[in-house]
């Protein structure tokens, strides 16, 4: 079943495409990774998808309910923004509470949210404290939790894991597991190719405001990947071998004594990004 | 409506969290509004330019007609002829800033410069306007001394006149630093315009003396205002104004803040949630307005604890409260718009609202405007909220006197924060 279904969506600021005649189809339960560098459009899509941006043309349907514009479609989504979007001057449980309540909870049923919430993103601790004073990563985790406060059946976290230290980012990826666990469908832009092979069941890769390719990471590896590659190190050097059979062209080289160590590079996003643009993902 | 109720709450708490941004709406203002308000009020007038008032000649002789002529001629005053009722209602109102009563009998006076009684006028002065009526006196004794002086020539009389005027002036209690100096800067300049006026006959200068003790003309002044007014109260005068400078702050902190949502990205988030965008402009605009009928409460409670400030009518003065704080509200809005950043808000926002205060006469004062701007003028808020607010405290306004302010301030709130409102949703595609 679809969750939210993007249909041709263009949009343009001034002369640039943001978002060229985009098609996506994000099913109920998944966790879907749009992966592709810095300006590709990732968050003007997530901007139209969350109504906050109306499309040049193109649709979106949200929960089969219809467009995100309607206050009533948009209460199914949760959102956490690129940009840290919380009140710094308010406490972590006051963001809570307040978004809470805008999302229609008060009383008990908000302050159940309001704990759970705060426990998931391990933030229960500096709940009293204001914003201002939190970490950077402590800023982006109450960021999801407040996209979660009133638990949306989809979540889009656009670039949840930007200017987070480890420790906060392996939280994060926790979270997310969880949360598809219960169910629950989550959006995921990153411009991180290991957090969209790590964490999504299919990824899309985005470049100048179109899809390049959709599918799952193996899928993806298959169609645009290319061949393993086998690395073979010795006295001149490093040898770099391409192939579909990487453990045929070892064996075959057993007995050469001049081989000091070896590696195998699988295909990855990285390279399916490069040879799909021509470009490097990170430059 | 429950929506909008938590969006302001929110905004509230954000305010009194923020101590810097409390201060520079209650606490400022406050400080802001004393110290400003007296020194904007008492500039009310300063210089010799002409100013509007009304003659009431009661006299109808030659003489009188010829005095009202001539100072119709005066660079300094512009005259209209009224009677004595509507005069005395315009100049309650604050449509004018004084009336000049001459009385029967001046013709007559006019001619017995030697014996009997001088010449007498009665000037009736918007309280809030002194320096105003100074000048008219001024004015008046000039016009009258060149009369007298027809016969005697006698400069040093009006020069003595003059010097009295400026004892007065040192020696009042009732003004302030600032008065004093623009009163005497005035009969400084007034005195030395003396000295070098062309004169027929200056050796009878030494006669002077002589007719020290002569007066040209004697000039009562009555304050007109509602007589139950204890209008020695120059803080029930001070207030109004003041008043303003505590709505203006208010406006701007929360204009700001609606530019700070944006440029911190929690509008992003507000928008993303199941709320319209017209509640969550709504919500803006009821903080807005909470804040600034708590400004309004603070100054009446703080005026009415420390000045005495005794308003004469309660209900309509919670009714200029109620309608001026609706047409911040919209000035609110529209400041929202005016800047991308909050620097630039904060900066734009404050000069329009100088300029605003301007040409609603809380600086310059209103007589010394050119007539185009006066015509601006009258969309401005401060004068608007002046009015509303002064016929409240002590002009003894009926409520039918209240309807024209009270209406351009609800009308300027609404248009204001439509037009905000439009641009500031414009500004998000
Ligand atoms: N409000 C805007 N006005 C003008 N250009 C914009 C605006 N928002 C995004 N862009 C441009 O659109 C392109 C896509 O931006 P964005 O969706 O933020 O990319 P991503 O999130 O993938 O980094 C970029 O070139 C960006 O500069
Ligand atoms: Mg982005």
């Amino acid at each position: 079943m679809a969750m939210l279904e993007l249909t041709n969506l263009c949009k343009s600021f001034g002369d640039l495409r943001a978002v060229d005649d985009l098609s996506l189809t994000i099913e109920t339960g998944e966790v879907f990774g749009l992966l592709g560098p810095n300006g590709a459009g990732k968050t003007t899509t997530i901007h139209m998808a969350t109504g906050l941006l109306v499309p040049d043309s193109g649709t979106v349907v949200l929960n089969m309910q219809g467009s995100p514009a309607d206050p009533e479609v948009r209460a199914n989504i949760g959102v956490a923004p690129q940009a840290l979007s919380l009140y710094e001057e308010l406490t972590g449980q006051e963001n809570l509470d307040f978004f809470g309540s805008l999302q229609g909870l008060s009383g008990k049923g908000l302050a159940q949210r309001v704990e759970a919430s705060l426990e998931f993103v391990s933030l229960a601790d500096r709940r009293k404290d204001l914003v201002k004073s939190y970490s950077g990563g402590m800023k982006r985790r109450l960021n999801i939790a407040v996209a979660l406060i009133h638990e949306p059946r989809i979540v889009l976290l656009d670039e949840p894991t930007v200017g987070v230290d480890p420790q906060s980012r392996n939280a994060i990826f926790d979270n997310i597991l969880e949360l598809k666990a219960h169910g629950v469908t989550v959006v995921y832009t990153t411009h991180y190719m290991e957090e969209a092979e790590k964490l999504c069941d299919r990824v899309a890769i985005m470049d100048n405001g179109k899809i390049l390719a959709l599918d799952s990471l193996p899928g993806l590896i298959n169609a645009h990947g290319g061949q393993s590659v086998v690395i073979l190190e010795g006295p001149d050097g490093e040898k770099r071998i391409e192939t579909d059979h990487p453990l045929d062209e070892i064996v075959k080289r057993k007995d050469q004594s001049d081989i000091a160590s070896f590696r195998v590079e699988r295909p990855d996003l990285e390279r399916v990004f490069l040879n799909l643009t021509g470009r490097q993902l990170r430059d | 409506m429950n929506k909008i109720w938590i969006l302001a709450k929110k905004d509230l708490r954000l305010l009194i969290r923020d101590k810097t941004g409390a201060f520079f709406t209650f606490g400022f203002p406050i400080m802001y509004a004393l110290f400003f308000g007296m020194i904007f009020k008492n500039m009310g007038g300063g210089g010799p330019t002409t100013m509007e008032i009304i003659v009431v000649d009661q006299d109808q002789t030659q003489a009188s007609q010829a005095f009202v002529h001539k100072l119709n001629e005066s660079d300094s005053t512009r005259i209209v002829e009224k009677n004595l009722e509507e005069a005395v209602e315009l100049v309650q109102k604050g449509k004018k800033p004084a009336y000049v009563l001459i009385r029967e009998g001046y013709g007559e006076a006019a001619q017995n410069i030697f014996g009997g009684n001088p010449p007498a006028f009665e000037i009736g002065v918007d309280p809030s306007k002194r320096v105003q009526s100074m000048i008219l006196e001024g004015v008046l004794m000039q016009h009258a001394a060149d009369n007298f002086s027809r016969a005697f020539s006698d400069k040093d009389t009006m020069s003595k006149q003059i010097a009295r005027s400026r004892e007065r002036v040192t020696q009042s209690e009732d003004l302030n630093a600032t008065e004093r100096v623009i009163f005497s800067t005035f009969f400084a300049a007034l005195d030395s315009f003396m000295q070098n006026a062309p004169s027929g006959n200056t050796t009878d200068g030494e006669m002077g003396g002589g007719f020290g003790s002569m007066t040209p003309a004697v000039i009562t002044t009555k304050e007109i205002t509602q007589q139950k007014t204890d209008t020695g109260n120059t803080f029930n005068i001070t207030f109004p104004q003041s008043l303003v400078w505590g709505l203006m702050g208010c406006a701007a902190t929360f204009g700001i803040s609606l530019v700070v949502e944006r440029v911190r990205g929690t509008l992003v988030r507000l928008r993303m949630s199941p709320i319209s965008y017209a509640q969550i402009l709504a919500g803006k605009g009821l903080a807005c307005f909470i804040c600034l009928i708590a400004v309004n409460g603070i100054m009446l409670v703080f005026g009415m604890l420390v000045f005495d400030l005794s308003p004469n009518n309660y209900p309509l003065l919670v009714l200029a409260i109620l309608c001026s704080s609706v047409c911040f509200v919209g000035i609110m809005m529209l400041l929202s718009v005016l800047g991308k950043t909050e620097a630039s808000a904060g900066g734009i926002g404050w000069a329009v609202l100088i300029v605003m205060a301007m040409l609603g006469g809380g600086m310059i004062p209103y007589m010394f405007l050119p007539d185009w701007i006066k015509t601006i003028a009258s969309v401005s808020p401060v004068k608007w909220t002046v009015i509303a607010m002064e016929g409240a405290i002590f002009r003894g306004f009926t409520l039918g006197d209240m309807m024209l302010p009270c209406g351009v301030l609800l009308g300027i709130g609404v248009v204001c924060f439509a037009l905000g409102a439009r641009v500031f949703r414009w500004m998000e595609s």
